[in-house]
């Protein structure tokens, strides 16, 4: 009751209304009373006012005021500490913005937080898909969530209308409810209908507000018009709406269809939906009102353990997962975590360093305005009040180094735009200044205000106003004068070592991936990816196709050699091979292994130069009928076979009933999907025996790779003008993309952040310096007087910034012993141990801190005694 | 004569016991129930009011007074009258236990 009294008080309605009230009482008092005989009012009504609890707001005012005025009059110190909280939160902003595109951003549907992924799970595989049956009993049975959908993402060979040549296009195959569960309302027409779920229901589609605006100029007529998928015709009923960018993160789907379409666009004979064995679904499913996640979990549970027994061939060992977007996203991609979380960690030094920086210069501040704040104290002023002033300045300064933080963002972000992985349909990173980052970076200064903001605060309350006002000097006395900004001081350095020295291992790994030769041929190579299954052609017709080209090319003028992969290694997107390896004993309820894998044909391994340890590498006699082979990576045979010898082992496919691959070759280890992930299991299996829907063509040439662009476009047009042809591009341009430029992105990230931190801790060094240099004048000027040379001055000033310096690097070296092997471990292939690292950093910042300290020693030696000794 | 804290928001209380008041009728009763000793100035004793106004004791509202004018009348609300028995109670003890120390008026002798 009181506290909303209070809180009432706050509106300015209802204290003008209180206000009316006062004065009309008072009033008609004075008229029964006069004015004489009540006292005096005006007091009254002051007291009055003060009950209201609006006083203290006003007081803020005040407070605000003053610091303007405060500050207005110390443009220097302003501009220095905004500078340093802006490039510090700025480089938090950016990184933040970073992180949220990789991992963190909620998914652009309505109320995020309360849709889960809803995951089918086995102990090989912890991020299965769910099969369509399963999905369908799953939906039915749970009363945990108000609804579930299901997609499944897609290329398909799109054209925009019926006429238009196809492109491959990302396409989401979504269940009837996907766009109301979501909580999507389209922008143009209408979302889809359940009765359009069905296979033999017509054809109708969704497109993106992107491809509208491409395609179809952002005309509403588009509602009604057809589109072609596939060679299928498609009716288009609805626009989604420019938010809504699809559930993936990297990809943006362009066109969305029901899931009842999987049989037609894929041309098989059997409807997918109805194989409960197939997991190719993600299934997002949005909490009930009053439901926990664990109940919904548990819940899932019990109906996967019905499934389980119902249908024991294909759900054995298959459990339920309720996980949230975040976990899930964390599962699919470690790797994106291990960056984050480096990113973020050493970007958080940069922000201790500037704010350390900007307490520094409060504390030199406090000091000289000691005496304002001594007169305060003394004419009545609580300690409480003073303190609360200081913090309102702090508050200022960092809001004005926040928002002055996000042009600097923007910068950032600008820059981490620029990096992409050249590919068709294109991947996108959408880095992007958003009210996320707006209200992190406020955040972030917020935080950073407490931190600096609060222990100069204190210590100035705590000044002896007496002798302050007494000496008109700083009110503190003694040795510990400095000690606590010496302490800030050799802590900067030592986080900017510790920042300079991730950058330093950075630039050694980049070095050396330079440095070393490639795992497999880069140069003259060039590949094209097709999808024949675009035109529903059968298998056979599909190896046909594959020979025909393969042929063809290999005749091409310029030519030196022809290969055949599901996935080039480093691609973006990596297939994968089920494998129970014989004689290995899987963890209890374990029974395969999934592990990167791809059906390559004959001279691949010759091909890309991928090297042969041991046994041989694939030949042509390695063919459908033949006896069943496979090639693993040193790394298979190390994790499976350990100590033996891997040639003549056998490796089942798919399952233990699969058939059976004997190993002939061990191939070198290499990487796979990013250059940063520690060393994985690969296995090769001969096209010919394992024929895929979809392959990679890689062709060698003998000039320039890129000027093969053109006729191999050709070559594949003049056997089917139909199939799409994409992701054309030379070798050398993904292994760039992919592994080049991202060293060399991680490293100007970080290096950005290591200058950046060497720079605030150089200020910071300068300052406090500088600042003793202007206290200890007089005994310069004594020394002077009593004949201490130029060089004796300077280097009583030089030694101070030094021994700080070495403080600070001592501590930055046992700071760095604890994190270098923790970045070690979420990047393998940085240049840990490289001591030309451990070496340059320490003599770099001693370097510099000796040119900062120099400054202001010359000014010291440079002192005219007399003047120096009068001005005291 | 000085009053003791609290004692005045005591004294507000007691009066509107016997009945509603506007605010200077409030100072005028009390001090001529003291018969002049405790004289009220109407200026510190309206801050007093609101703030049991505040704290649910009294309620206010606009009447009309004697001479047919307008003002505001304050009266004694359940909670107000809870409140003036415990301080009563705690005011007797108060006084009891002075007065047992003091005893009568002694003689000084000079």
């Amino acid at each position: 009751m009181m506290l909303w009294n209070r809180l009432e008080y706050l509106w300015p309605a209802w204290r003008r209304r209180e206000e009316r009230e006062m004065r009309e009482e008072l009033g008609s008092l004075t008229a029964i009373a006069g004015s004489q005989e009540l006292g005096n009012l005006t007091l009254a009504m002051e007291d009055v006012r003060a009950t209201w609890g609006w006083t203290w707001l006003e007081s803020i005012f005040a407070d605000l005021r003053y610091s303007l005025r405060a500050l207005g009059g110390q443009p220097a110190f302003v501009a220095v500490a905004v500078l340093s909280l802006a490039l510090a939160i700025g480089a938090n902003s950016a990184i933040f913005s970073f992180a949220d595109a990789l991992l963190l951003r909620p998914l652009p549907v309505k109320s995020p937080a309360a849709l889960l992924d809803v995951s089918s799970t086995t102990p090989d595989n912890p991020l299965e898909g769910m099969s369509f049956p399963d999905y369908r009993d799953l939906r039915d049975k749970s009363r945990s969530f108000s609804g579930l959908a299901a997609y499944r993402l897609s290329s398909l060979a799109a054209a925009a209308n019926p006429a238009a040549p196809a492109q491959i296009r990302f396409v989401d195959l979504v269940s009837d409810n996907f766009f109301s569960v979501m909580g999507v309302t389209p922008s143009a027409g209408r979302a889809f209908a359940p009765d359009e779920a069905t296979a033999s229901a017509q054809p109708v589609a969704m497109v993106s507000y992107d491809f509208w605006q491409e395609n179809y100029a952002s005309d509403d007529s588009v509602v009604g018009s057809h589109l072609r998928l596939n060679g299928i015709v498609f009716t288009i009923i609805g626009v989604t709406p420019e938010s809504f960018i699809g559930l993936d993160r990297f990809v943006r789907p362009s066109i969305f269809v029901p899931l009842g379409m999987t049989q037609r666009l894929g041309a098989r004979p059997a409807d997918p939906l109805e194989d409960r064995g197939r997991h190719d679904l993600v299934v997002k499913g949005r909490l009930s009102a009053g439901t926990s996640r664990e109940s919904a979990q548990a819940e899932l549970a019990t109906i996967g353990a019905a499934l389980e027994r119902e249908y024991v061939k294909t759900n054995r060992n298959r459990h339920m997962a309720v996980r949230t977007e975040l976990e899930r996203r964390i599962r699919e991609t470690p790797q994106l975590l291990a960056l984050v979380k480096m990113l973020i960690g050493l970007v958080a030094l940069i922000l201790i360093i500037a704010c350390s920086n900007v307490a520094n210069l409060l504390l030199a501040r406090a000091r000289t305005r000691s005496r304002e704040i001594a007169i305060r104290l003394s004419i009545g002023a609580a300690r409480s009040r003073v303190v609360r002033q200081l913090m309102t300045e702090s508050l200022m300064v960092a809001m004005a180094g926040g928002v002055a933080g996000l042009f600097v963002a923007y910068g950032g972000i600008l820059l981490l735009n620029m990096q992409s992985v050249p590919s068709d349909p294109p991947n996108v990173l959408g880095v992007q200044l958003d009210w996320r980052v707006v209200e992190f970076s406020l955040l972030a200064a917020l935080g950073s205000c407490i931190f600096f903001g609060l222990a100069p605060a204190w210590q100035a309350a705590r000044t002896d106003f007496v002798s302050a006002l007494k000496t008109g000097g700083d009110g503190a006395s003694g040795k510990g004068r400095t000690f606590g900004r010496d302490v800030l001081v050799a802590g900067q350095i030592a986080l900017a070592m510790v920042v300079l020295i991730a950058a330093g291992m950075f630039l050694a790994g980049f070095r050396n991936m330079l440095v070393m030769p490639p795992e497999f041929r880069t140069d003259h190579l060039i590949s094209l990816d097709t999808a024949p299954a675009a035109l529903h052609y059968s298998p056979a017709q599909t190896k046909a196709f594959y020979r025909r080209l393969v042929d063809r090319v290999r005749a091409m003028p310029g030519v030196a050699g022809v290969a055949m992969t599901e996935a080039l290694p480093l691609s973006p997107s990596q297939t994968a091979i089920t494998v129970v390896p014989e004689g290995y004993q899987f963890p209890k309820g374990r029974e395969k292994a999934i592990e990167f894998g791809a059906a390559v044909a004959a001279a691949y391994f010759s091909t890309l130069n991928v090297e042969i340890k041991r046994g041989r590498a694939f030949t042509d006699d390695d063919r459908a009928g033949s006896r069943p082979v496979a090639i693993v990576n040193q790394q298979f045979a190390k994790t499976y076979w350990p100590g033996q010898d891997p040639i003549g082992k056998r490796i089942r496919l798919g399952s233990a009933d699969g058939p059976a691959a004997e190993v002939v070759g061990v191939a070198k280890t290499g990487h796979y999907l990013a250059v940063n992930e520690a060393p994985a299991p690969y296995v090769y299996v001969p096209y010919q025996q394992n024929p895929r829907p979809g392959m990679t063509l890689v062709v060698q040439s003998v000039g320039d790779a890129g000027a093969l662009a053109k006729p191999l476009r050709d070559a594949v047009r003049s056997i089917d003008g139909n199939v799409p042809v994409f992701n054309l591009r030379t070798v050398a341009t993904l292994y760039e993309s992919r592994v080049t430029d991202t060293w060399l992105n991680f490293f100007q990230m970080v290096g950005t952040m290591g200058f950046i931190g060497l720079a605030l801790a150089t200020t910071g060094l300068y300052g406090l310096v500088a600042y003793t240099v202007s206290r200890r004048v007089k005994e310069f000027g004594i020394r002077v007087a009593v004949g201490a040379s130029h060089r004796d001055v300077v280097w009583l000033v030089e030694r101070r910034g030094l021994i700080l310096a070495g403080v600070g690097i001592a501590a930055g070296g046992v700071l760095s012993a604890v994190t270098a092997p923790m970045l070690a471990a979420g990047f393998p292939g940085l240049g840990v141990s490289s001591p030309a690292v451990y070496v340059l950093v320490p003599l770099a910042l001693l370097m510099v801190s000796a040119i900062a300290s120099y400054v202001p020693a010359r000014r010291a030696a440079g002192l005219d005694p007399l003047r120096a000794l009068r001005n005291e | 004569m000085d009053l003791l804290q609290g004692t005045l928001d005591m004294l507000v209380l007691r009066t509107l016991l016997a009945g509603s008041l506007h605010g200077y009728g409030i100072a005028k009763n009390i001090r001529s129930t003291s018969n002049e000793a405790l004289d009220i100035e109407f200026g510190s004793l309206y801050p007093a009011l609101k703030r049991l106004e505040a704290k649910g004791w009294i309620a206010s509202g606009w009447e009309t007074s004697e001479h047919n004018r307008r003002a505001k009348f304050y009266k004694l609300t359940a909670a107000g009258r809870k409140h003036l028995v415990r301080e009563h109670s705690k005011w007797a003890d108060f006084v009891s236990a002075v007065g047992r120390i003091m005893g009568t008026s002694p003689e000084v002798k000079g």
